[in-house]
């Protein structure tokens, strides 16, 4: 890859879009525009509610209690004593009667229905006299009150009083507003009676609140500050990120397709690879450009109204709602340029994929909404960044970023390489994935046809090939994928270790073996070849296939202590496995063989080894098409510590696979690797006092929980198998294979330098 | 210079199946001649162009220019031909200048060469008056001259023709072919590919005719009328493609 075509590409496609206005309104009018606008909007809105009176009736202003009073001498107001200035500007009262035929809710409903006022309040006849009457009656019952002390006195007491009612429409703003003004106003008015009751009973106030939690605040202020905004603005930040890397994306790849100028360049000497480099690299520009952008003008705007409604309210500064800290705004720019990368380059190959910008448009609601759950996994509250979420691309960031904002700089530390590397993983996938939209024609030059299931199904039986195609694999490792997890939400744990053995058999029969078995024979001209059940190159892969699952043992069971000490199974993991494991401890071992061993090999190899690697192999890279297939193994194994597990067995497997050119070597590694796990495990130290040679080998477990655990390998053991298996993965390399014509293709073009008769059978 | 050798490009289409677009085609083309592919629309002219360009890959056979094989060496065959076709446009929001700078930094032409070029170029396509010129504010006839230009900027031996006149006015089509003269003058390889016979008779060195994916006949146009006994190419590739078409419908009228 030419550096200089990238930068060359890069400045081109730079220049191209800072020339085009629409762009330039996106990323630098828009934000500066936009928030402005939107601040002034609210400020308006809240003014306008903070300013705007309510009107509000009362009836039967006459029955009130002389003292104290609610309103003053005019009755245009509330008093003085219970609503401040500013508040009773906000109260226009009305003080007016019932009519005599009309019930008060039929009245009350007219008036605010009507919208003459916005909430009533009706004060039933006899309120005041009532009240006198029943504070006389407790200062009598005081005596009995304090014996039963259970409150029934009370309310019955409270029952006798005429309550006053209050009409409001909550589905109003404007009477839910008012209905919360006067309750404020009526909630003082209440603790005044309460002063004053207690005034004439010689009881000092202080008495109602004989204490007061103190709160001690351990946070200072500037950490509960970034507390906020790092939930708050990473969000924002990120969905900027994504809209600004994908209107330069489709403008750049759909849009050139449409103007015809891709061609163009794709006959000028710049590689597919330096192209999407470049490209991307203006893509991540105005994704950063346009988030920063937002990002300032937000803050600016947000510190504006912030303390312009400070001002407005008169309150003391609100610590938590202050601007956030400086060192906030660093780390998100920090964090922002690997989000940018991945969002950059999924738009990118999405937008490649478009025939023209207007098909491109439709993209962006998928990739944003399937990113989204990525972005608003953070702000759970329980969400914290652990070895577990750190692996999750863009959570992982922002859960790191969140740390980093809230100060916590080396727990922040401690993730920031899993970060890194899966987040540069997720942008290295996306990058091929454009640069493999780039080198299809069928991509670049698609034509708008009509799509028809009946003819597409038709095509798929017609056309077929000798070994699947890449879509056909990845279809077939889905549709495992589902029948899987289906399935196992069916199935429920057996009770004996027979049920578990006939459970274990159909499962692997009907949901590993079958499907790819069916479309090897449906989708492909030869099924013989895409199962690769043809002999293998050599017969002697086959017995170094299972020395080499045996060498390797104490190597998986050492990584598999690794595994486990990383991620420790959950209790709920542990609590599920457990009637298995009583099971199997009851199961005769050639039967568990058969279920656990003897099964999987066959059926399993055939999906992943079989039919998904002889269509990834079409990739043109054999260790991508390895990669995947084990990726695809690992997942299908369910429970996390397995899958890692066996994703890297899956890549032995599949390494086996290519090298030997046929199934039965990967077959028989796979037996033999889950027959000795399965024997091993039933191996006792009473084992070793029978066979003493074996203390070489093997050595008592770490015991857990009182039980007789089991053995484990000794380093030397680790040693010798190590060094065994690396001397049959060497053998196995020396060893000729059949290439796919992709990958001697593919080999020739990095090459670049051997003119070849290059004839494909379609 | 270039040798195509059994050439062939089908694809996948649902409603039709399998399109052979190009059902192996040999030529060879040398320096300081023009080498004319006529044909009719959906002869297979662009499906063949566009494996020279690198920019399709066949579906068999083999294609060299200068020694540097399409499929393996795209990279290397890019930097040995220039390629005008309809389908290559010019970008809207560069000028003439800065799209044939750009194209000629890419070929990686040194500061001094790149400057020494684009003056020999402008010059020589009378563009020196449009230099500052939008994309988007040219007309037809002026984005071909500067897709011209984009194409023989880095000097190389080869040049391809796809269409390139398709849309043009008289004068300006006429311009261009004087053009392509100069280039085979200047001792270029150039292929060009027409549907127009009067561009054929008076630019080619030797023609082939295509139709349906296959090369119906090759060579000078002398050797052309010899065979054939039709001295108007007209004519002659009218009595070709019938024949052909007759041939066809008599295969498809044969009982199964």
């Amino acid at each position: 890859m030419s550096w200089i075509n990238v930068k060359l590409i890069f400045l081109r496609e730079l220049r191209d879009q800072l020339r085009d206005r629409r762009t330039l309104f996106t990323i630098a009018v828009l934000p500066l525009l936009l928030y402005p606008l939107l601040g002034m909007t609210f400020l308006q809105i809240t003014q306008f509610l903070r300013e705007h009176p309510t009107r509000v009736l009362i009836l039967n202003a006459d029955a009130l209690p002389a003292e104290p009073p609610l309103l003053d001498k005019q009755q245009k107001r509330f008093h003085v004593a219970i609503c401040y200035e500013a508040e009773g500007k906000l109260l226009q009262l009305t003080v007016g009667e019932l009519p005599e035929k009309e019930s008060v809710e039929e009245f009350a409903r007219r008036k605010v229905e009507g919208g003459e006022f916005d909430t009533v309040v009706y004060v039933p006849a006899g309120f005041a006299e009532h009240l006198t009457e029943f504070r006389q009656r407790v200062q009598r019952d005081d005596a009995a009150l304090e014996t039963t002390a259970d409150g029934t006195r009370v309310e019955s007491l409270e029952s006798e009083v005429p309550q006053p009612e209050i009409y409001v429409n909550t589905a109003s703003d404007k009477s839910r507003i008012a209905f919360e003004r006067i309750d404020r106003i009526v909630d003082r008015w209440r603790e005044k009676m309460v002063e004053e009751h207690l005034r004439q009973n010689n009881v000092s106030i202080a008495a109602t609140r004989p204490f007061k939690m103190q709160v001690k605040e351990l946070a200072p202020e500037g950490q509960r500050r970034a507390v906020l905004w790092s939930k708050i603005l990473p969000f924002v930040v990120l969905v900027w990120a994504l809209t600004g890397a994908f209107y330069p994306a489709v403008d750049l790849c759909a849009g050139e397709k449409e103007r015809g100028t891709l061609e163009t360049l794709l006959t000028s000497p710049a590689q597919r690879i330096e192209i999407v480099t470049g490209k991307l690299m203006t893509v991540m520009t105005f994704s950063m450009a346009t988030s920063l952008l937002n990002l300032v003008s937000m803050g600016m705007t947000g510190t504006f109204i912030l303390t312009r409604i400070t001002s407005l309210q008169g309150m003391p500064d609100p610590g938590e709602l202050g601007p956030p800290p400086l060192s906030a705004f660093f780390w998100l720019t920090l964090a922002l340029i690997p989000c940018s990368a991945l969002f950059s380059a999924l738009s990118l190959a999405i937008a490649t994929f478009a025939r023209s910008s207007k098909e491109g448009q439709y993209y962006l609601m998928p990739l944003l909404l399937g990113s989204l759950p990525l972005m608003l996994l953070p702000m759970l509250p329980s969400a914290q960044l652990d070895l577990g979420t750190s692996l999750i691309p863009i959570t992982g960031v922002l859960l790191l970023l969140r740390t980093l904002i809230e100060g916590q700089v080396w727990e922040a530390a401690k993730f920031a390489l899993p970060v890194i590397v899966v987040q540069a993983a997720g942008v290295w996938l996306a990058v091929r994935w454009a640069v493999h939209q780039f080198n299809d024609e069928s991509v670049l030059f698609r034509e708008s046809e009509r799509f028809d299931v009946r003819l597409w199904f038709v095509h798929l039986l017609r056309d077929r090939r000798d070994t699947p195609s890449i879509a056909e694999a990845v279809l077939c490792g889905v549709l495992l994928l589902m029948i899987r997890f289906f399935g196992s939400m069916v199935a429920t744990m057996p009770e004996t270790w027979q049920g578990f053995v006939s459970l274990s058999l159909i499962t692997q029969i009907a949901f590993f073996a079958t499907p790819p078995c069916l479309m090897a024979i449906m989708l492909t001209r030869k099924p013989l070849l895409t199962l690769s059940l043809g002999r293998p190159s050599f017969w002697m892969t086959i017995p170094a296939a299972g020395l080499l699952a045996l060498a390797l043992q104490p190597l998986t069971r050492l990584l598999q202590t690794v595994v486990v000490q990383l991620y420790p199974y959950s209790e709920a993991t542990l609590e599920s496995l457990a009637p298995l494991e009583m099971i199997l401890r009851d199961a005769p071992l050639g039967w568990t063989l058969l279920a656990m061993a003897v099964a999987p090999a066959i059926c399993e190899e055939l999906a992943f080894r079989g039919f998904i690697l002889s269509g990834l192999r079409r990739l043109g890279h054999k260790w991508g098409a390895i990669a995947l297939t084990a990726v695809f193994f690992g997942i299908a194994h369910g429970i996390l510590q397995q899958s890692i597990l066996a994703t890297i067995t899956g890549l032995v497997l599949g390494y086996i696979c290519v090298k030997t050119s046929s199934i039965w070597p990967a077959m028989t590694y796979h037996l033999v690797h889950n027959a000795t796990a399965i024997s091993a495990a039933r191996l006792t130290p009473a084992t070793l006092e029978h066979y003493p040679f074996l203390r070489y080998l093997l050595q008592p477990g770490e015991v857990v929980g009182g039980e007789v655990a089991v053995l484990d390998f000794t380093w030397l053991a680790v040693g010798i198998g190590t060094a065994l298996a690396l001397g049959i993965i060497l053998w196995l390399k020396s060893l000729p294979y059949r290439v796919f014509e992709e990958e001697r293709l593919q080999e020739a073009i990095d090459r670049q330098d051997h003119p070849m008769e290059y004839v494909s059978s379609l | 210079m270039i040798h195509v050798r059994n050439l062939s490009k089908s694809y996948e289409d649902l409603r039709r199946g399998p399109i052979v677009a190009l059902a192996g085609i040999t030529f060879d083309a040398v320096a300081g001649q023009i080498f004319g592919l006529l044909g009719p629309n959906g002869a297979g002219k662009t499906t063949a162009l566009r494996i020279l360009s690198t920019v399709l890959r066949p579906t068999g056979g083999s294609a060299t220019i200068n020694g540097y094989d399409v499929v393996t060496q795209p990279a290397q065959v890019r930097h040995q031909i220039g390629f005008v076709s309809m389908n290559t446009a010019v970008y809207d929001r560069m000028t003439a200048w800065e799209l044939v700078e750009y194209f000629g930094r890419l070929y990686a032409l040194t500061e001094e060469k790149l400057r020494e070029r684009m003056e020999t170029v402008f010059t020589q396509l009378k563009m020196n008056d449009m230099r500052d010129v939008l994309g988007a504010k040219m007309s037809t006839g002026m984005k071909q001259k500067v897709s011209i230009a984009r194409a023989m900027v880095h000097d190389p031996p080869v040049l391809i023709f796809d269409e390139a006149t398709s849309g043009l006015d008289v004068l300006v089509a006429r311009a261009l072919l004087e053009t392509v003269a100069r280039l085979r003058d200047d001792g270029k390889c150039v292929v060009f590919s027409t549907h127009i016979m009067r561009e054929a008779e008076r630019l080619c060195d030797r023609i082939a005719i295509v139709h349906r994916g296959r090369i119906l006949s090759e060579g000078t146009l002398t050797e052309l009328r010899e065979r054939s006994g039709e001295h108007d190419l007209e004519e002659l590739f009218f009595s070709q493609i019938s024949a052909e078409e007759n041939r066809h419908r008599s295969v498809d009228s044969l009982p199964a």
